[in-house]
């Protein structure tokens, strides 16, 4: 059995909302509910639950646990995961390795997170003594240093950006799950002329911190076709790297960890670049993207701004973009985020993409950020190439 | 421009919590002297402070030492801030490459808007804490352009 012997059977998605003011678990339960009803699995069959470590639950090292008592889980396998924005792709790899080791047949990935209402995070790293005093107001900061290196190495293409943003916040407004704030149509000039955070970084380049829930359900290949499910999707490839060069002093900080986790990906799903249909990346900053597309192969180092600017991101375009706005323009729920681009790459291989429905479903990537370390890139960089089956 | 870069002297911040292995880099600062940690058997310096060598996992390490003087690697401009910086905007975020070869995060002061440049030698100075330490920051090397 391998990754590909697994089958994400089902997906949901609640609204992404600013300081809604709902209870974490209102949005979980949502989450369970609709699963429960758009797949006709029932309540009892789920014996897996695997949950994102987030800013909601931060204050308790129960997390998963609490979480399945309060859904009324009884479960097999219970596990959070806890690699930042990158939990939510990360739990795909672990669901598939929990069905082949036999502790579960039917897993819950459940992503969900409050950030914007109930923040309970108290972070012990090394931003107490290396980062606070210096008044580095986050990942702002830590994007405003890579992307000033980045300038300095190979010109950063402003409007590039500009026409990234654009693309998204196009896909936003054909998506009703977005946050209605994001919900109006901006310009290049407007991305352009959006105030300094840290400049470089403009306002248009950031997420807004938001809160939601997403989740999917896995169960095995066998199973799924036993139980006469015919539309899934298939996870093909996994890559991931924590601490990508960490003990490399001087290890650029325009590369990423993508680099090594995206030709994992891409050898084990025995595909390339020109075989992916959608790309749905992490996006908490537009740059991000860019990169990404460099560090992934689509885009020789310093030319993903080239990319963008010769490639028709758009859902209908020959290379659709984050199709539901991506977490820029549909809204960031916390550290459910990362479920915010898994999410849209299953609804679109699955051919529910709605008004903004992909032609090419065979095959979507999807990647994850998680963590920013010291005067480094991102912390936790995974990718996963996903296919359609049915 | 220049003149309206904030040399963040003025923020009122608070001594940070020591970590037990970081305690001998703050002591030093006490006397404004900048130690970094030396992995000895890689022959490498490293910071933040840690508990091992990030090289080799032991923890065959020293504390040198260093001059302070170095570069910058890339900058930022914070223009929005949170307490206790509030108010002090903008301001400068730099990583500096010291000669040592490790990267470190500061602030950049006494630096007109036109000057700050990837690339720039820079010096180490120092701002006091209420702990009776001091934190590093970074101002233009003046005596690299001569």
């Amino acid at each position: 059995m391998a990754l590909r012997d697994t089958a994400i059977v089902g997906f949901a998605e609640t609204k992404i909302e600013a300081r809604s003011g709902r209870d974490v678990w209102d949005y979980g339960a949502e989450v369970l509910e609709s699963l429960i009803r758009t797949t006709g699995i029932e309540k009892s069959e789920i014996d897996g639950l695997l949950i994102n470590g987030s800013m909601t639950g931060a204050g308790n090292c129960f997390w998963s646990q609490t979480t399945a008592e309060f859904l009324g889980l009884e479960l097999d396998f219970c596990q959070t995961v806890d690699v930042g924005g990158s939990s939510a792709v990360a739990a795909v790899s672990r669901a598939a390795a929990a069905l082949d080791a036999g502790l579960c047949s039917t897993v819950l990935l459940l992503n969900i997170d409050t950030e914007s209402s109930e923040q309970n995070l108290k972070m012990r790293s090394f931003h107490g003594e290396w980062i606070h005093p210096y008044g580095m107001i986050g990942p702002p900061a830590d994007f405003g240093l890579l992307s000033r290196r980045y300038d300095h190495l190979y010109g950063l293409d402003f409007e590039a950006l500009g026409k990234l943003a654009v693309t998204q916040r196009n896909h936003a407004l054909l998506n009703d799950n977005a946050c209605e704030k994001l919900r109006k149509p901006i310009t290049v000039e407007d991305y352009l002329n959006s105030r300094m955070i840290a400049d470089p970084i403009r306002l248009l380049d950031c997420v807004m911190v938001c809160d939601g829930g997403n989740g999917l359900l896995m169960t095995t290949r066998k199973r799924a076709k036993e139980k006469g499910i015919d539309n899934f999707v298939v996870p093909l490839g996994y890559g991931e790297r924590t601490n990508y060069r960490t003990a490399e002093n001087l290890a650029e900080i325009t590369e990423s960890g993508h680099h090594v986790a995206g030709r994992k990906a891409f050898a084990q799903a025995q595909l390339t670049p020109a075989d992916i249909g959608s790309y749905q990346p992490y996006d908490d900053f537009l740059i991000a993207v860019m990169i990404k597309l460099e560090m992934l192969g689509f885009a020789k180092p310093g030319q993903g701004g080239a990319f963008i600017r010769e490639h028709s991101l758009a859902h209908d375009g020959n290379l659709p973009i984050n199709t539901g706005g991506g977490q820029i323009s549909a809204g960031q729920p916390g550290l459910a985020g990362g479920g915010v681009n898994l999410i849209e790459g299953v609804r679109q291989l699955m051919g529910k993409g709605g008004a903004r429905q992909i032609k090419d479903r065979r095959h979507a990537l999807v990647t994850g950020i998680g963590g920013i370390p010291y005067g480094r890139n991102w912390t936790t960089s995974t990718a996963l190439i996903l296919g359609a089956e049915g | 421009m220049s003149e309206l870069l904030n040399d963040t002297l003025a923020v009122e911040r608070p001594a940070p919590r020591h970590y037990s292995f970081s305690e001998p880099y703050w002591q030093g600062t006490r006397e404004k002297k900048l130690l970094l940690q030396y992995c000895r058997e890689s022959g490498q310096y490293q910071f933040y402070p840690r508990p091992v060598s990030i090289f080799t996992g032991t923890r065959e390490l020293e504390w040198r030492e260093v001059s302070g003087r170095g570069q910058v690697f890339s900058w930022t401009t914070a223009h929005i801030a949170r307490p206790p910086f509030t108010g002090h905007t903008p301001y400068l975020v730099v990583t500096v490459t010291l000669d040592e070869g490790v990267n470190l995060i500061a602030n950049l002061i006494n630096c007109p808007m036109e000057k700050v440049a990837i690339g720039l030698r820079v010096r180490p100075t120092w701002a006091p804490l209420p702990d009776g330490t001091n934190l590093l920051l970074f101002e233009p090397d003046d005596a690299a352009d001569a």
